[in-house]
């Protein structure tokens, strides 16, 4: 998963990237409202993590902004401001969730999961395709009921693969959930992580579509 | 006691007061009144008596006397008056039927009064050509006829009493309802309502006070909405450093080495913020609390600014240039607040200069005050900002800085009777001036029980009536 963090206070925002990095996630840092716009259309996000009090935009007005322009992404507002009328104005802006600061890490990370989840449409965090089974907030895979150690970037890779449900995505999606901004990525890169995925889990499972990307083939998902 | 009983007794009470004494007045006036008439009555009877006797005294011969008492009969009923007509000597020619003899024997002229058989009764005698004629009356009808006139009096006269304090009753009831109405009105309020009493139409003489509470009202409701925002503003203030905190330790504890090491620095660093918020938060609130400082302490310009640079540039003391051939100044406010304000100023003089640059301070005495100039080299600031700046929590860039230094420098110098003023200069950075009062020759300090609001500041004022954004 890949989180676009929009977080004015550098030292917080530091600890949101150190955190989620940690918990497996994909995070990029931006300061302000304009670097936030101009980075939303580049990289695939999956869900942004939004600060109400940014510098050069209020941050419920660029939700309401985004929000008219068609923007679905799931946005969790981060805000220091408990008012109940704030609350209430920021879902009304288009927020999906609302978490106060100081927020407790593991319950941002699973936050941001359940909105992932709803976003795809699910009920239950684990998803399951055939004998595959995901747990993204645990980061547990199981084929037929045993567990497979997979590496972070493998996980993601599964992850993505899986949130799309059989959908093809790019090569530069795929490449965007697994990296994050300032990575060096090396070429084969995403190939050598589709060849691991496959030597674990089966070779039919990530099916390859030539010129357009990869797609996930597993079944029922 | 409510409004309505004060005035109640006091009307009721005067106006009784006042027609009861003319009552009484009026009523002895006609006790005497008719006294006199009553005895002017029987006075003239006896003398038309004696008048009528006059014109014929032959037959009043007192020889023939016996003769008169058979042969004259005067009619006259049991009550009222009676006559009796007599020689000088004491014989009676004529006499009122059923008039008790002793009654009417008198021999004095004039008035006299006598009881008999238990009556008491008042005569009047007069004598003429050797006649002596009494006339007199039963007082006991005297004074049933008085207190019949006295009743017919009366009567009207208290209906008429009763009648107006009734009408006053209601009068003061009516009256005063206006006044109800708007009682009303403020015990239906919600405790927290500050919304001005509604425009109903009300008595001339109740629309001060309204627009008294309402101007009260008013008050209160823009001075809560600045301690809400405030509150508001401190609780933000102090839940930012408190979330970086929070995180990185969670990082830290959830990671290992590099990552877990640098966690914990960052963790410290949103400590140090927040110890730095507290304090200044704290400071605030002293300044602008009812707290006292130590005043014993005598403050020269020239120590205030050494301890304000060790303050301000602890690891970098070169960094501040200090510019002063003044001799030494004694300030007229405790030390403390005064290292405060400078040290403050240096702070922000030193974040907004680029790293290499110096903050320079200048010391000028006048003959009242001190000016401590401090000026930096950084990007400076725009109008509009110079009109924000010393607004509480107003910061240019988030994560520096407390955003209160400028608030607390403002508290101290409207505590002071001092001023603060911020200027752009032309070549580029800011000035920022404060200027503080020199101690009198007798060496009194200024007096910070009675916080005199000195309108020379004019950040302090502005920020005082600003809006709330």
């Amino acid at each position: 998963m890949r989180v676009l963090l929009v977080e004015d206070d550098d030292l917080i925002a530091h600890g949101i990237q150190a955190g989620l990095r940690a918990r497996g996630l994909m995070v990029d840092g931006v300061k302000t409202a304009a670097q936030a716009e101009a980075m939303l259309p580049a990289v695939h996000y999956q869900v942004v993590i939004l600060d109400l009090g940014l510098p050069d935009e209020d941050g419920m007005r660029l939700l309401q902004r985004w929000r008219t322009d068609g923007m679905a992404l799931p946005v969790l507002v981060l805000t220091a401001r408990d008012a109940v009328e704030d609350r209430v104005a920021g879902l009304r802006a288009g927020a999906d969730d609302y978490l106060l600061k100081p927020f407790d890490l593991d319950e941002l990370v699973a936050r941001l999961h359940a909105l992932l989840r709803r976003a795809a449409g699910r009920s239950v965090d684990v998803i399951e395709a055939g004998a595959l089974r995901l747990d993204p907030e645990r980061g547990e895979v199981s084929l037929n009921g045993r567990p497979v150690v997979l590496s972070r970037r493998e996980l993601a890779l599964l992850a993505a693969l899986l949130h799309a449900r059989g959908r093809i995505l790019s090569v530069d999606q795929l490449k965007d959930s697994l990296y994050g901004f300032s990575e060096e990525i090396e070429s084969n890169a995403l190939n050598v992580h589709i060849h691991h995925l496959r030597r674990k889990l089966g070779a039919g499972l990530i099916e390859t579509v030539r010129g357009v990307g990869y797609r996930f083939n597993g079944g029922g998902a | 006691m409510s409004l309505r009983l004060r005035l109640l007794l006091m009307i009721g009470v005067s106006l009784s007061l006042l027609w009861g004494g003319v009552a009484v007045w009026m009523l002895r006036d006609l006790d005497d009144e008719m006294r006199r008439t009553l005895d002017q009555r029987l006075a003239m009877s006896a003398r038309m008596v004696a008048g009528l006797v006059s014109q014929n005294p032959a037959a009043w011969d007192a020889r023939n006397g016996t003769a008169g008492v058979s042969t004259l009969t005067v009619p006259a009923t049991a009550k009222g008056l009676a006559c009796q007509v007599s020689s000088l000597r004491g014989e009676v020619f004529a006499r009122t039927p059923g008039t008790t003899p002793a009654a009417i024997a008198t021999t004095a002229p004039g008035f006299a009064e006598r009881e008999i058989d238990g009556e008491r009764w008042r005569s009047y005698t007069v004598e003429a050509r050797g006649l002596r004629i009494t006339t007199a009356d039963r007082l006991i009808e005297r004074n049933t006829l008085l207190r019949d006139v006295m009743v017919a009096a009366i009567v009207p006269f208290l209906v008429a009493l009763i009648g107006s304090l009734m009408m006053l009753w209601i009068g003061v009831r009516s009256g005063l309802v206006p006044l109800e109405r708007l009682r009303q009105a403020l015990a239906r309020r919600a405790p927290d309502a500050l919304t001005p009493i509604p425009d109903a139409p009300i008595p001339r003489e109740l629309q001060p006070l309204v627009d008294t509470l309402n101007k009260l009202l008013e008050r209160m409701r823009v001075a809560i909405s600045r301690e809400r925002r405030f509150t508001s503003d401190a609780a933000h203030e102090l839940r930012t450093p408190l979330t970086a905190l929070k995180t990185h330790l969670q990082v830290a504890r959830i990671t290992r080495g590099q990552v877990a090491e640098t966690a914990l620095e960052y963790a410290e660093e949103g400590a140090s913020r927040l110890q730095h918020t507290l304090q200044q938060l704290l400071t605030l609130a002293q300044v602008e609390g009812p707290f006292s400082w130590d005043e014993t302490q005598r403050t020269y310009a020239d120590e205030v600014a050494r301890l304000a640079m060790r303050d301000a540039a602890p690891d970098t003391p070169k960094r501040i240039v200090l510019e002063s051939d003044e001799p030494p100044v004694e300030l007229a406010l405790p030390q403390a607040l005064a290292v405060t304000a400078l040290r403050n100023l240096l702070d922000n003089a030193l974040r907004h200069s680029p790293a290499q640059h110096s903050v320079k301070l200048e010391i000028q005495s006048a003959q009242d005050t001190v000016s401590f100039r401090v000026c930096d080299s950084g990007p400076g600031l725009s109008a509009d900002e110079l009109t924000r700046v010393t607004q509480r929590f107003w910061r240019r860039d988030t994560g520096r800085g407390s955003g209160l230094g400028l608030a607390i420098v403002v508290a101290i110098t409207e505590r002071c009777g001092g001023s603060l003023a911020l200027e752009q200069r032309p070549t580029g950075g800011l000035v920022a001036s404060l200027t503080l009062p020199r101690a009198k020759r007798d060496g009194s300090n200024c007096d910070l029980r009675c916080r005199a609001d000195h309108g020379n500041n004019e950040f302090a004022s502005g920020h005082k009536h600003a809006d709330p954004d």
